[in-house]
């Protein structure tokens, strides 16, 4: 139980403590004193804490709940006989009013969110007041395709961690919000960015980039949690990106390529491998027991004009796991080769145990596609189990791009985008928000333009088409449905789960929503007034549970934009 | 007028290209006023707002003039003889001062429905953002002046402007009439 008591400090010792704890971002000797004492006797983030943050019914210490991105919160107090009595207990208004896609990350009672353009703020987690705010100087160059996103902070021992849209990895002091370093990731004039929460494990800072649409050279990257040092680099795109000519994708139909002109295309320009894209958006799984950490990889550059990459274009479209001390390859599965749709791996893996192909219970990795499948992989060896039913309408897979424009279902964002699923290990399900936006497919081929936007041609919403979006459950044992709810628009943001017996997901619309785990009633539900397109979080303090959830809309689905982080309680 | 320009900016980018003692960046931004104006209205509605324009755009404008990737009479010769830190120094500069308000009128409802839907089509403000303020890389294109953004596109649609495949690729599918009305509306923001 983390508990916070105002007063246990005496004053002389929070001033010892403010001047042990140096210059606060705040200017004033009293503020540093105010903020100082609210963060009580602050628990360093341990290893050990984050190994455990799975059982953990107070603390929302990573991304995606723990290293096995269960998104599964232990704690019950707010369960499915009170959650009709949820209503506000705070809301925070940022600075940014603009996309929010932030994971709000909770450390004995303090909270971290962040916002579009980089901003960090700290924030009571009891009472919303803010603590510290951090505003990144980014440079002239930013360079993202998709909005000014940030998907939240991670925190190790006495630090926070921010990726930036310039491409770099910042060390913020947790109790203060000053930067203590910050290192440049990748050149920002070639396209790489960053909106993903880094990953803390094991001393390592581990972080992906985006600029599948610019034509970079895809990674992960491993950096030293203290100093900012660069450890290890994990190319998600090969020297030899050709791999084995597959005509089929991981369902089994055809990709209608074609094998022959993409050999003479091999034959006249060599490996495509410098420009190919393959960015990893999202956070990687960590399976501590065989210490391996599982990504997938997102699409091939340009996104739409295959021509000019022949080959597989490995490891992009694919889950890829890795030894984590070293970044070295262990093993990958590619759902679609040779991708021209960019329906591509952006959802980050879940790791679960699944039944195999003969019933027995092994270590799985679960991953939600643009596609609408949710795949689920042996984790030993990466290979393909299954593939759930689709959950959302599939029409025309796999009709080439044409000029004028090829329609094709599911549109460009899928399906499952970079919204993180949730699972109950206990129903042995997983849940998923999904987009049906109908789309055409056009290609036009032109060469690698350095950096700038890079899609060899064009997605085109068509505007005659009704779009809508889905929450859907998922038994990976079987890849049958369970349940499945309609929804007014496209989802976009994410899904939280908890030992409650409820599902949390928001909105393009404003609403806030809670769903029976098992049947997907719709039990509870709040309009915070902008697009909820983020993944909510769930803590507890002083005895009390919270959830808690950013309302700021977003730029890819471009629904209505506010600046609030909301937190609920069921008092 | 044009013809004016042309001789009166080639004489002075000639000028900075060949004279190498340091100049302050109000020296190397006093070219650019000829043009874009003084108090940063420019002096022909062809002619773009630059003050307050984003400034990865402007440097990276100006590094793909001079790299011949966007080819144009007059700003070609002039990036020639700009060097990384002079292109990085004006972007700056200009980015820093305040967006001029050119009191272009407001669409009316109908080109402002038809210009709604094609940018709903296209998802314009998933790059340009909300408002199309625009940032870092990507222009502001809100209260730009309407016959720049109408020439501009239409540069953009033939191929004449090659320095964005992506808007090449995605303004060939609209007519005339939708460009004509994204402008207007654009403009009058």
């Amino acid at each position: 139980m983390t508990s916070f008591k105002f007063g246990t400090l005496s004053i002389g010792a929070a001033a010892l403590l403010a001047g042990v704890l140096g210059a606060s971002i705040a200017t004033k000797a009293g503020d540093e004193i105010k903020n100082a004492t609210k963060f009580g006797n602050m628990n360093s983030v341990t290893q050990d804490l984050l190994n455990r943050a799975g059982g953990d019914g107070n603390n929302f210490l990573l991304t995606n709940g723990d290293y096995t991105q269960s998104r599964y919160f232990p704690n019950k107090q707010i369960n499915v006989s009170n959650v009709s009595k949820l209503r506000p207990a705070w809301v925070f208004q940022t600075e940014v009013k603009d996309s929010m896609e932030t994971s709000p990350i909770v450390v004995n009672g303090i909270m971290y969110v962040t916002t579009s353009f980089d901003h960090v703020y700290a924030l009571d987690a009891r009472t919303g007041e803010e603590l510290w705010h951090y505003k990144q100087k980014l440079g002239p160059i930013t360079t993202y395709c998709c909005g000014p996103n940030n998907r939240g902070v991670a925190v190790y021992e006495d630090m926070v961690y921010l990726a930036t849209l310039d491409a770099k990895l910042v060390a913020l002091d947790a109790k203060t919000g000053k930067q203590v370093w910050e290192t440049q990731v990748a050149d920002p004039e070639l396209g790489y960015s960053e909106t993903m929460a880094p990953t803390a494990v094991k001393g390592k800072i581990l972080v992906g980039t985006n600029g599948g649409e610019y034509g970079i050279r895809g990674f992960v990257k491993a950096f030293d949690a203290k100093t900012g040092k660069n450890l290890w680099t994990f190319n998600t795109v090969p020297e030899s990106s050709v791999g084995v000519w597959a005509t089929n994708d991981a369902t089994g139909r055809d990709m209608h390529r074609d094998i022959a002109a993409e050999k003479a295309a091999l034959a006249k320009n060599g490996d495509p491998y410098k420009t190919l894209g393959g960015g990893v958006w999202q956070n990687p799984a960590v399976d501590l027991d065989t210490n391996r950490i599982y990504f997938v990889v997102g699409n091939p550059s340009p996104d739409l004009d295959g021509s000019l990459r022949p080959g597989d274009n490995l490891y992009t479209d694919s889950l890829v796991s890795v030894d984590l001390d070293t970044g070295k390859y262990v093993c990958h599965f590619q759902y679609i080769a040779h991708d021209v749709w960019d329906m591509d791996a952006v959802s980050p893996p879940a790791i679960v145990k699944v039944a195999d192909k003969d019933g027995k219970m092994i270590k799985g990795v679960i991953h939600g596609g643009k596609t609408g499948h949710i795949y689920v992989h042996d984790a030993k060896d990466c290979s393909l189990i299954r593939f759930s039913e689709a959950m959302v309408p599939q029409e025309n897979m796999w009709v080439l791009p044409t000029k004028d424009g090829a329609r094709m279902l599911p549109g460009a964002n899928g399906g499952v985008e970079w919204s993180p699923l949730a699972t109950n290990p206990s129903l042995g399900l997983a849940y998923a928000i999904n987009l049906h936006q109908p789309m055409t497919y056009h290609v036009e081929s032109s060469a690698y333009p350095a950096g700038k936007l890079w899609l060899g041609g064009a997605f085109k919403i068509i505007p005659t088409e009704e779009q809508w979006g889905n929450v859907t459950a998922v038994d990976y044992n079987t890849g049958k449905i369970k349940w499945q709810v309609k929804t007014q628009q496209p989802m976009i943001g994410g899904i939280l789960a908890t030992a409650g017996g409820l599902v949390f997901t928001g909105e393009s619309n404003g609403q806030f929503e809670a769903f029976d785990a098992e049947t997907g009633a719709a039990l509870w539900k709040f309009q915070a007034g902008a697009g909820v397109n983020a993944p909510p979080s769930s803590y507890s303090v002083d005895g009390k549970q919270y959830v808690v959830v950013a309302a700021g809309g977003n730029a890819q689905v471009d629904s209505k934009r506010g600046n609030s982080i909301i937190a609920f309680t069921a008092d | 007028m044009r013809l004016v320009l042309i001789a009166f900016v080639a004489m002075v980018a000639s000028s900075i290209s060949h004279v190498a003692v340091a100049q302050s960046i109000e020296e190397k931004a006093a070219v650019c006023a000829g043009c874009h104006g003084e108090n940063g209205k420019p002096v022909s509605p062809e002619i773009p707002v630059l003050w307050g324009q984003k400034e990865g755009y402007i440097y990276l404008q100006l590094r793909d003039l001079k790299r011949g990737d966007r080819k144009h009479e007059i700003m070609s010769g002039i990036a020639a003889g700009l060097e990384k830190t002079d292109m990085q120094e004006l972007a700056k500069y200009f980015s820093e001062k305040p967006w001029i308000n050119l009191q272009q009128k407001s669409a009316d409802a109908p080109t402002a429905s038809q210009a709604q839907q094609v940018a709903s089509s296209a998802q314009c403000e998933g790059c340009h953002l909300s408002g199309y303020l625009g940032d870092s890389t990507i222009p502001r294109l809100a209260g730009q002046s309407e016959t720049y953004l109408l020439k501009t596109m239409s540069e953009f649609r033939s191929g004449a402007r090659a320095n964005n495949a992506w808007m090449v690729t995605l303004l060939k599918s609209y007519s005339d009439s939708d460009i004509a009305a994204l402008s207007k509306y654009i403009a009058g923001l």
